[in-house]
């Protein structure tokens, strides 16, 4: 009989930093480094893969790994404090140890995102791969091989966007056309006030040669897709990642099961066309 | 292929033989109904039951089982996978239907890049003894679903009741090398042949045969958002033991439990019936309904596996239908989906 390898079997790793995102303190970004050092050398991954992450003694959960591939032996999950596993991976302090399985997914298309210009949707939380994406696209080695990057993020008031300090950077880069937007501003907000949706109509980004990732809520996703449509963009140009309850990661638990499609094997990421094909039960 | 036949009396001590190179499970008498246990003796199993109450998915892929531990130590986390290196399994007395269950399971853990292990190390170690079946209950559908009562899918050694013996068809290597220096055996005569013919006739006869089940798959597939849905789980109290008893359920849940040393993962059955096995983080909840869950159920068995593996994921061996509180029958589905 041939030896397989368990694929529940999660790598351990130790939190070496977590930095609190939002203001309301339920965003927190989780840097890990793998025990192995091989393992935290050769782990490979692509934008849009995910993780299930253990806290032990709490379970598992997929999250969606928001470093990019570019950053050498480290991981970074944004994890938002929702339920029992989120809430230990909260409670817990630098050093401490959690449980790493993957990567799971296909990951954004890198590929036939080349040669073209990118432009990246993106609200409230949901921003996590994304942002693994565009730092991703503009890392020196990567940055020509693709056109322009414009990134439309928004959250609901200053307090709830997340990545300050990644957006503090790309302001000041003139390779990234950024735009960033809340649903409401506060007293020291000098930036835009609008739905991403509006705000989108408003930047109106050029469709010619280009392929876009938009992640958001739900309702976000609804009314931007129309606007991606008059601006010119194919549903087979749109590209989506979808969030299912997961227990597995490998296609198993049946949970993410859309059709005869598995979130967590076929996608996360789907084209808007593809989504078209499949039963609306996401 | 051989042909060997046994004097019911001398089952015992076969099953004896097997218990010093195999653990043997066989049914067992668990007072209302059979179940599929461990036996210690050859005196324990009782094949003359009707098919146990749970298929062999309750051996191969258990209720509950550890797929881990983690010991929490003064240098940290260690993780241990529970090994089982114990002697080969038989599992004596398997029903053509679950057999065939178990050749579907086969296909699915198996299946893409990421093997089942925990299924995969139990099963690559098991033979089949099968016994077939002389009496289809009215419930059963195994001949409209791709099966037959004498099946012998996924089967080793095929015992069929005689009567006074079994006649044992020998199918597999493994079933060779379980036959082994097994004593008490003859080979068979052409007239037990002839009985055991008749007899597989006889319960062909007895099953139900009219379930139209020609090009179900294709008909499904445009079928996603038809009315049907909106009626056919009206009375469904999604208990879920439909799935807990159906041989071709995987859907599991993964839960950690404390103990003093650290943390046990343990695998447990989970369906799609339940409200909670989609329910998100966020309050969002894709089959929110017993509609969605039972067009899930129903979709997956008939027209997503199918999609996949080319075969029907329903071995018909009646349980879902025999066992449901509320009297659901899966075969009176399949006939309302083929007459929309």
């Amino acid at each position: 009989m041939v030896s397989i390898s368990n694929p529940y079997k999660p790598n351990i790793a130790a939190l070496r930093k977590i930095t609190t995102e939002n203001d309301v303190n339920d965003i927190k970004t989780f840097e890990v480094v793998f025990e192995d050092p091989d393992l935290a050398r050769s782990f490979r991954y692509t934008p849009g893969q995910f993780g299930m992450i253990s806290y032990f003694g709490a379970g598992e959960c997929p999250i969606g790994i928001a470093s990019s591939p570019t950053d050498e032996g480290f991981l970074e999950f944004t994890i938002k404090k929702v339920g029992t596993v989120t809430t230990a991976l909260h409670n817990c302090s630098e050093g401490d140890r959690i449980g790493i399985r993957g990567p799971y997914g296909n990951g954004w298309p890198i590929e036939a995102m080349e040669g073209r210009n990118v432009v990246l949707v993106g609200g409230g939380f949901a921003f996590t791969t994304l942002r693994s994406l565009a730092k991703y696209i503009l890392h020196d080695d990567n940055r020509g091989r693709f056109g322009d990057l414009t990134v439309i993020y928004g959250a609901r008031n200053p307090g709830e966007l997340i990545y300050k300090y990644d957006l503090e950077d790309w302001e000041q880069r003139d390779d990234i056309n950024l735009i960033v937007t809340v649903d409401k501003g506060d007293s020291g907000w000098t930036g835009k006030e609008g739905y991403i949706p509006t705000i989108l109509k408003e930047a109106a980004p050029s469709s010619k040669n280009a392929i876009a990732a938009i992640c958001g809520p739900p309702i976000m996703i609804r009314f931007s897709i129309p606007v991606m449509t008059e601006l010119g963009f194919s549903p087979s140009d749109i590209l989506l990642s979808l969030e299912m309850r997961m227990k597995c990661g490998i296609g198993k638990c049946g949970r993410c099961n859309v059709g005869s499609k598995f979130v967590c094997l076929d996608g996360p990421v789907f084209t808007h066309e593809e989504l078209q094909g499949l039963p609306k039960e996401y | 292929m051989k042909i060997k036949i046994v004097d019911k009396k001398e089952v015992p001590a076969l099953i004896d033989r097997l218990i010093e190179r195999y653990r043997v499970f066989a049914p067992v008498d668990a007072g209302k109904y059979a179940r599929l246990m461990e036996v210690a003796s050859g005196s324990e199993a009782c094949l003359e039951l009707q098919n146990p109450k749970l298929s062999s998915k309750e051996i191969l892929f258990p209720q509950t089982e550890i797929i881990l531990r983690i010991k929490k130590g003064e240098e940290g986390l260690e993780t241990e996978e529970p090994s089982e290196n114990d002697k080969d399994w038989v599992l004596f007395g398997v029903h053509p239907c679950d057999a065939k269950g178990l050749v579907l399971t086969d296909k699915f853990f198996a299946s893409g890049d990421y093997k089942d292990k925990p299924y995969m190390d139990k099963r690559g170690k098991t033979s089949i003894v099968g016994l077939a079946c002389n009496h289809p209950r009215a419930t059963c559908f195994c001949a409209s679903v791709g099966g037959s009562p004498f099946g012998k899918e996924g089967i080793d050694i095929l015992l069929v009741d005689l009567g006074e013996e079994y006649l044992i068809e020998i199918l597999t290597e493994r079933g060779e090398r379980m036959i082994e220096g097994v004593h008490g055996l003859r080979d068979a005569s052409d007239d037990d042949m002839a009985r055991a013919e008749k007899m597989s006739e006889e319960a062909e006869k007895a099953l139900q045969t009219d379930l139209p089940i020609e090009g179900l798959s294709e008909r499904l597939e445009g079928m996603f958002e038809d009315p049907l849905w909106d009626k056919v789980h009206l009375k469904c109290v999604g208990c879920g033991v439909c799935s807990y008893l159906c041989p071709t359920c995987w859907c599991f849940d993964i839960i950690d439990e404390e103990t003093s040393t650290g943390v046990e993962r343990i695998r447990l059955w989970d369906t799609c019936q339940f409200t909670q096995f989609t329910l998100q983080g966020s309050g969002f909840n894709p089959r929110p309904s017993g509609k969605e869950r039972m067009r899930q159920r129903t979709m997956h068995k008939f027209c997503y596996f199918p999609k996949e593996y080319g075969v029907l994921a329903c071995t018909g061996c009646g349980r879902c239908v025999r066992e449901c509180p509320v009297n659901q029958d899966i075969r009176e589905t399949i006939k309302e989906i083929m007459s929309v």
